[in-house]
């Protein structure tokens, strides 16, 4: 029992992670209704950012967000105005496919490009309070990963603020939930797109840094991070910035709870069940609007 | 229709022309460049008859792979002649796909991608527990490995694989299938099983993968048993089908000639980066020739014809 | 003249929509375009809107062609558009909706003075302003949607159907308030099936058929058309006469 409540509590604390990189995704996705594959290769280029501004520069990792964000949001810019803006050019179910595509072929790029750079070494921030531990009862709770999950939660605030108070975070709301309305009330549907592509690329920086300092990153962790990303998506559904957080809760502790009970090397298995369950069973999403 | 009879013609031409080269050649490394070009042919066109044809984008490809391998390596290391481990390996894919293909085809585009990719990393993941140490071959057989019987294995294969294809693509089949890619609710409103084609295809795409499989399994000397199951043999059988040209007969022949090739040349010069010049090069072909090779050929031609007076 | 229509043709694909409309509107009129089912009605208000891009003809905005201004700006430039069916944003509120018809420039600083507006022509949605729009009742989703597009100060209001799936009382209601917001300088074209209600209520009205305009002259003077009122407002055109 003590060894499944701890790592139920780890399981609790990766899902927020697990819950920030789908939002990026879940916003992307609502938004330009396409789907970037590359996603997790964005979350492993934040990664990698924070590494070398710690490594290099000494940097601690939780103020080098600060960093990593903004040029993420670039990246993210930058994106959308050399590829996807190009994608959303198109009707729905072909945006959908190209999108898959081109993330794909993006993924494959940006993967080989780390292992030029960077080689495929793990690589991990390990800073001065890496080795803080919180005991509450009969739980050790490492002190970064904690921080990384309330960082995790406040940037999913952030954005709710962002989306319900900010007139260009309504504007993406709405063009969201039908873009031709959009269009007629005012809204410049393609400045829509790129502010939720280039925020959906930040949050995956953001996400990228916080993995680097409480986990590892590698060059190849890409696929492995957009699966994840996907199985919230589909699992919470469209639409609630915090009910896609509370999903990726949710896939953490279910993770943990079938290590523990099929053993380790079943936790990914899982996600994927769920989500080819979710899938064919309740296509919306325990959260989905639609 | 009669294009695609004619590529079949052109393409088993030179199939026939390369089991001469083992006759000429001796040098190994020839031989196991082919084998790879024709390994990827059959595993190209296998993704290309439901992703091309019938234009289900299956990203768990590789579980077909996969199957084919671990029970054609199980059969015939535990003594049962190559060929019929082959054959099960080929009816368990087919079997799997039919046990999936029911529940998977509830999913359209996107979702269909995700669910398979899904799927395909369930087996893996599963694989990689159960049979967990590396499949070397018993010393015996190491002893007696010909490369040669390998390379026929590989041509017969290809050969099979571009027929099966041809056959498809020109018949009543093919037709319902293609009609079903276009536009799955009008052709079911026009008495066309969708269902029941996608299914075929699936099997069919399943039949060929686990024949590739078997041939890996056959070839390779030792690898671990979840390698095969990897999603990068779908993404090759996706990046080879797409550059060559998706849905066309010829297109993934193109496709797995350059694709070797281009890979071979890279890591001798540019190690790492082949990669990065093939996702880039699949992402120009998305946008600006999603015909792939196929097409660019198409176009080049169309520009010369003006230039040849008849 | 606030709109004028010149020469239009629309079509989806090989199919034609719309063959060689000439319409307009003058500043403060009530204008009603009147016809069938399929005969291009919500084509022509698309085509105004900037979500359809016509074959030929111009449509003039004060003078300016406004084939050349991007779909977001037609707004902008002071023509709003009630969308058939309403095309709310369902899950957001009231107030989010009708703050989002204020979005474009011209109507920014007139926000809080418009939302005042808004709730005076329509007290049950200052009620209801927190709640989720996709859970009202359709005559209400309607009022949103009319107000919305009031929210971005509009020199013309343009209404597809908006007595579409509507009980008689609230139909009445949504009319009565058309000439309102008339009343107030905001010219209004509107296309409707209900065509006395329509009729009653315009001051000029056009008769659209088979993508061609039919028909064309003063409110009053429609209704007591042979045509219009054997084709509309026969007992079987008459809305009225369905007692359910």
């Amino acid at each position: 029992m003590i060894i499944l409540s701890q790592q139920l509590v780890l399981g609790f604390m990766i899902g927020g992670l697990y819950g920030l990189a789908a939002v990026g995704l879940s916003l992307i996705f609502g938004v330009l209704k396409v789907l970037n594959v590359a996603h997790g290769e964005l979350i492993m280029l934040g990664g990698y950012g924070a590494y070398w501004l710690f490594a290099l520069l000494g940097f601690d990792p939780f103020a080098s967000l600060l960093l990593v964000l903004p040029l993420s949001l670039l990246l993210g810019l930058g994106l959308y105005w050399a590829l996807f803006g190009f994608v959303v050019r198109a009707d729905e179910e072909t945006r959908i496919k190209n999108s898959l595509l081109i993330g794909f072929g993006l993924a494959l790029a940006l993967q080989a490009l780390a292992v030029k750079l960077w080689t495929a070494d793990e690589r991990g921030i390990t800073t001065p309070y890496a080795g803080t531990v919180l005991i509450v009862g009969d739980l050790a709770i490492p002190l970064v990963r904690l921080a990384s999950l309330a960082v995790a939660f406040a940037l999913i605030a952030a954005l709710h603020l962002l989306l319900t108070r900010w007139r260009w975070g309504r504007a993406i709301r709405a063009t969201a939930e039908d873009w031709q309305a959009a269009l007629l009330t005012g809204i410049d549907v393609r400045r829509a797109y790129l502010l939720a592509f280039a925020l959906g690329t930040g949050l995956a920086g953001a996400a990228g840094t916080l993995v680097s300092v409480g986990y590892s990153i590698s060059p190849s962790i890409g696929l492995e991070w957009t699966l994840k990303s996907l199985i919230v998506v589909v699992l919470a559904g469209l639409g609630s910035t915090f009910g896609t957080f509370v999903g990726g809760l949710l896939l953490g502790v279910a993770e943990a709870a079938s290590a523990a009970a099929f053993g380790g090397p079943y936790r990914e298995v899982v996600g994927l069940v769920i989500i080819f369950a979710v899938l064919v069973a309740r296509p919306q999403g325990l959260f989905g609007a639609r | 229709m009669h294009a695609e009879r004619r590529w079949a013609a052109v393409i088993l031409l030179a199939f026939a022309g390369l089991a001469l080269v083992p006759l000429a050649v001796h040098r190994d490394d020839t031989l196991n460049l082919i084998f790879l070009i024709l390994l990827s042919v059959t595993l190209a066109q296998s993704w290309n008859i439901i992703a091309g044809y019938a234009g289900q984008v299956n990203l768990g490809h590789a579980a077909f792979f996969g199957l084919g391998a671990l029970v054609t390596r199980t059969l015939w290391i535990g003594g049962t002649p190559v060929l019929v481990a082959m054959a099960a390996g080929a009816l368990v894919a087919m079997a799997f796909a039919l046990a999936i293909g029911v529940a998977a085809f509830r999913l359209r585009g996107a979702y269909f991608a995700i669910g398979t990719l899904a799927l395909g990393e369930i087996l893996r993941i599963t694989t990689g527990n159960v049979f967990a140490q590396i499949s070397t071959l018993p010393a015996a057989a190491i002893a007696g490995y010909r490369l040669t019987l390998r390379y026929y294995l590989a041509l017969v294969l290809a050969a099979l694989a571009v027929v099966v294809v041809a056959a498809l693509a020109t018949s009543r089949l093919g037709l319902g299938i293609t009609a079903t890619r276009e536009d799955e609710d009008a052709a079911e409103a026009s008495g066309v099983n969708a269902l029941g084609l996608k299914l075929t295809a699936l099997v069919t795409s399943a039949a060929l993968a686990g024949l590739a499989g078997g041939l890996f399994a056959y070839y390779h000397i030792s690898y671990y048993p979840q390698h095969p199951f990897s999603p990068h043999w779908t993404f090759d059988a996706l990046l080879i089908t797409y550059i060559g040209g998706v849905g066309t007969l010829h297109g993934p022949v193109l496709g797995a000639v350059f694709y070797v090739f281009l890979a071979e040349y890279l890591a001798t010069r540019w190690v790492d980066l082949h990669l990065l010049i093939f996702g880039a090069l699949f992402i120009v072909i998305v946008l600006l020739l999603p015909g792939g090779l196929v097409e660019a050929g198409e176009r080049l031609r169309r520009l010369m014809r003006p230039r040849l007076r008849r | 003249m606030l709109l004028e229509i010149l020469g239009l043709h629309a079509a989806y694909g090989d199919v034609p929509a719309l063959s060689g409309v000439a319409l307009s509107v003058e500043a403060g009129e009530i204008v009603a375009l009147l016809g069938p089912n399929g005969a291009g009605k919500t084509t022509l208000l698309k085509a105004i809107a900037g979500l359809l891009r016509p074959r030929a003809g111009t449509i003039l905005w004060e003078g300016e062609d406004l084939g050349r201004v991007p779909s977001h700006l037609i707004v902008e430039r002071g023509l709003a558009m009630v969308p058939e069916g309403r095309r709310l944003f369902g899950s957001m509120t009231v107030e989010e909706n009708l703050t989002l018809g204020a979005f474009a420039a011209r109507a920014r600083s007139a926000q809080d003075a418009n939302l005042e507006r808004v709730y005076a022509l329509f007290p049950i949605l200052r009620e209801r302003r927190r709640q989720i729009v996709r859970l009202l009742s359709g005559g209400q989703q309607q009022m949103v949607s009319v107000g919305r597009a009031l929210m971005s100060s509009p020199r013309l209001l343009m209404l597809d159907e908006p007595s579409l799936g509507l009980a008689p009382l609230m139909v009445q209601a949504i009319l009565d308030v058309l000439v309102e917001i008339n009343r107030g300088g905001v010219a209004v074209f509107l296309v409707e099936q209900n065509v006395r209600a329509a009729l009653t209520l315009a001051h000029r009205a056009y008769i659209l058929e088979t993508g061609r305009i039919v028909g064309e002259g003063g409110g009053a003077e429609l209704l007591q058309d042979p045509h219009v009122r054997r084709a509309y407002l026969g007992p079987l055109a008459a809305p009225e006469y369905f007692v359910l």
